[in-house]
């Protein structure tokens, strides 16, 4: 099982994200329509990766990946962060606020599919 | 791009989405507009919008609508800068960036139908790419003193701490609200999401600030929110819609002036238990070719519903007893009618909501024309078929710019003339029934000129408005002597008129007064594709007229019908003549010669009586057959289409029967209205 966590205030990014990959063997899959329901679900479930766009109301992706690796169980969560091209300068902040890897859209579902396995394998055996 | 095909199937809600947003950002550019007249930035919209832009790119080039990613994307430089500059554009900037969501309104609804996509001039990239802030407000000394633990004021921008203090000054209380989630609470529906939504409807909601929560002795460590909020409700209520004991409720500062705190304000407050199961509910977004589909279905059992009816009736005929069937088919009537119903109310939309919009499009006239013109929305609740707001819309639109173009005066004009200088132009919306929907459109202008549209029209003065609302709708008639920029040279009356009279089968009425103003009236139907129709026939055919039309029916005394003579051939009886009814003489139709079947044999008995623009006229039938519910389908084969045909239905015998639109009809055969070519 890896449990993954999508969070985007867009329905429809959620939708297609989790669509690109529905092929994650034994994948489940949460979302979260704000940054402050993701934090909330962080905090009440364990979660082997976190999809996460920047732009959203009252706390952006920027501040969740602050928040996630202040708190000791989420230091080493994998947050893949899902970012438009131009966003150079958030990119920068998102990185040094600890963003585990970049995802850029337009992005193919074979190249998210890539990163997410990926890291799933790379974080030692998914429970 | 999205090669795989697992997202093309994300068109549908790609649109749906992109709508919504592109209608936050166009609200969220008017509370600019509105804060930078007063004098005030908005920072906080100048956010809302940017996220707008910045999800309609990102949806956007998933999509591969690429032309909107480059508007949006510039727009999104243009407020970032703006947000870095304390959210203050200057006011020219608002027009370019309306602009640009135009612009992308259009590429969208280009991709929407599959059609060539606009053009982008590249004059308005240039003019995003040029946008610069304005210059940042001077700063608000901060004197209201916050009580803030510092983990919580870090997590504060400053215009969040502006906008608590800027609450406190006006009398708000800034409170903090603290929730710590947990499983228990999830299970019970207490999670971040409705309890922010909770106590948002108790107060203004200005940040929520996640913190860690240290373990101590007594309890482990985890999370807890801050609501940070500008609030006139009580301690006792906000804990209450936070699920919260009252203990983690906590003022931030005391309001300045005395704050309202009597219990009464509390009960307003308090959250109508209606809508919060509204709330709970939550709505769905449907894409509406999936209503069409079950409209579609419901049409299929209405056309079986009558041929079972027709079946009933030829058993009855054999003398079967038929009681328990017909009970049966009854009760099965009801629940159609219920059923369709439900598939009706999923269709409505708020007319509110539609007309939101045209406060834009005034804002647009306003800084266009120079005057001073103010838009009065009232559409209260009612509500009415996508399909005919959509197509009501537009029309509303230009009557809306007409009015400020045309009809509204200069300030200084108005001055002299003893009127306020702020002229007003009001949009309203009734439910005249449950079938239709009255839209009026009222400004307090100069009035129509009657001589000038005669004179255009090279026609005489036409007395009574209705006669000159004839003139108005010719094609192309102008009273203008120059074309303005906003309506061209006023142009499209004739346009109104298609709208709410061929393609609604509506109505549309004038009302004007030299010097005091103009109404317009716009009566549509609520909904389009079941209509309650009349049956009858004529030169032994079935025809239906959708009742909505019909004023009433007649009895048709023979005797007292004066034909006139046929204009074509000598000696013939021509197909208009007249009939009396209530003591006014009214011309009638015989409609078996006006639809090409030749004179009628038998006299006719009945007459449909239809009433358009304040005119009467009678069409004389054989004979009626009853009021049925029936789907209209439009023949929307060129070759098919025939003037004062609206389309075909199924009366249950699987034989199209052709609905007559009898207003068309008489426009066809030159009966128009007062005024028109021909026959009166």
């Amino acid at each position: 099982m890896a449990e993954i966590l999508v969070v985007d205030d867009s329905k429809v990014m959620r939708e297609m994200l989790v669509a690109c990959l529905r092929r994650v063997p034994g994948a489940a899959f949460t979302q979260a329509a704000s940054g402050l329901e993701a934090i909330e679900r962080l905090s009440l479930k364990h979660f082997d990766l976190v999809l996460l766009d920047l732009n959203m109301p009252d706390i952006g992706g920027i501040e969740v990946v602050e928040f996630v690796r202040a708190q000791d169980k989420l230091r080493a969560l994998p947050v893949v962060i899902v970012t438009t091209r131009g966003d150079d300068g958030s990119r920068a902040r998102a990185l040094q606020a600890g963003a585990t890897r970049f995802v850029t859209k337009p992005f193919t579902p074979e190249a998210i599919l890539a990163e997410v396995t990926g890291l799933l394998g790379a974080s030692g055996a998914p429970r | 791009m999205t090669s795989a095909g697992d997202l093309g199937d994300f068109r549908t809600s790609y649109l749906g989405e992109v709508e919504e947003l592109l209608a936050a950002a166009n609200a969220q550019l008017l509370a600019i507009d509105a804060s930078l007249r007063k004098g005030e930035s908005n920072v906080r919209a100048v956010r809302e919008l940017f996220r707008a832009l910045h999800t309609i790119k990102g949806l956007s080039a998933m999509v591969g609508v690429e032309p909107v990613v480059a508007i949006t994307h510039r727009m999104e430089s243009a407020l970032r800068a703006t947000d870095r500059a304390n959210g203050r554009l200057p006011l020219p900037a608002i027009d370019v960036l309306l602009r640009g969501v135009r612009m992308v309104e259009q590429h969208v609804s280009a991709y929407a139908d599959d059609g060539a996509p606009p053009v982008t001039p590249p004059g308005l990239l240039d003019a995003l790419d040029a946008l610069e802030p304005g210059a940042a407000p001077t700063a608000v000394t901060n004197e209201v003193a916050l009580d803030l633990e510092p983990a919580v004021a870090k997590a504060l921008a400053a215009f969040e701490l502006d906008e608590l203090a800027r609450g406190v000054r006006e009398g708000r209380r800034a409170v903090r609200v603290d929730f710590a989630p947990s499983s228990e609470r999830a299970a019970a529906g207490l999670t971040i999401t409705t309890v922010r939504e909770q106590v948002g409807g108790l107060g203004e909601i200005v940040k929520v600030v996640p913190l860690s929560v240290p373990a101590t002795a007594t309890a482990p460590g985890g999370i807890a929110f801050a609501l940070l909020l500008l609030t006139a409700a009580s301690d006792e209520a906000l804990a209450r819609a936070a699920g919260v004991g009252v203990e983690a409720v906590r003022p931030l500062a005391a309001a300045r002036a005395p704050a309202p705190e009597a219990p009464a304000v509390v009960d307003l407050l308090e959250p109508d238990p209606h809508e919060q199961d509204v709330h709970r509910r939550g709505a769905m977004r449907v894409d509406v070719g999936r209503l069409d589909e079950a409209m579609e279905s419901l049409a299929a059992l209405i056309v079986s519903r009558a041929r079972l009816g027709r079946e009933l009736a030829a058993l009855t005929a054999r003398g079967v007893d038929v009681r328990d069937l017909a009970l049966a088919l009854q009760d099965d009537s009801r629940r159609i009618r219920d059923l369709r119903s439900s598939i009706l109310r999923i269709r409505m939309v708020p007319v509110a909501e539609a007309l939101e919009r045209l406060r834009l499009v005034v804002r647009g006239l306003r800084r266009a024309s120079g005057k001073l013109v103010r838009l009065d929305l009232d559409a209260g609740q009612v509500e009415c078929d996508k399909a005919v707001a959509d197509r009501v819309f537009p029309a509303v639109v230009h009557l809306v710019r007409n009015a400020v173009d045309h009809a509204i005066e200069a300030p200084a004009e108005r001055r002299q003339r003893g009127k306020p200088e702020e002229a007003s132009v009001r949009v309203a919306c009734v439910a005249r029934s449950n079938t239709q929907l009255e839209l009026t459109v009222s400004d307090d202008g100069r009035g129509v000129d009657r001589e000038r549209v005669a004179r255009r029209a090279s026609r005489p003065v036409p007395e009574g408005d209705a006669a000159l609302l004839h003139l108005l709708c010719l094609a192309g008639l102008s009273t203008r002597a120059e074309a303005s920029t906003t309506s061209g040279r006023g142009m499209g009356m004739d346009i109104v008129r298609r709208i709410v009279v061929e393609e609604l089968g509506g109505e549309l009425l004038l009302r004007t007064e030299r010097g005091a103003g103009t109404t317009f009236t716009l009566r549509v139907p609520l909904t389009l594709a079941v209509v309650e129709a009349f049956a009858f026939e004529c030169a032994e055919q079935r025809f239906l007229v959708p009742l909505a039309t019909v004023d009433e029916i007649v009895e048709v005394d023979p005797g007292r019908v004066a034909y006139g003579p046929s204009p074509r051939s000598a000696g013939a009886r021509g197909l208009v003549g007249v009939m009396e009814r209530r003591g006014s003489a009214i011309p009638v139709v015989d409609l078996d010669a006006a639809l090409g079947f030749g004179a009628r044999r038998s006299p006719a008995l009945r007459a449909l009586v239809v009433r358009r623009d304040g005119d009467v006229i009678a069409f004389a039938v054989d004979r009626m057959l009853g009021q049925h519910e029936v789907v209209v389908r439009p023949l929307t084969d060129p070759l098919l289409k025939v003037t004062g045909v609206a389309g075909a239905a199924d009366l249950g015998d699987g034989r199209p029967t052709l609905v007559l639109d009898l207003v068309a009809l008489r426009v066809r055969l030159g009966l128009g209205p007062a005024g028109s070519r021909g026959v009166r």
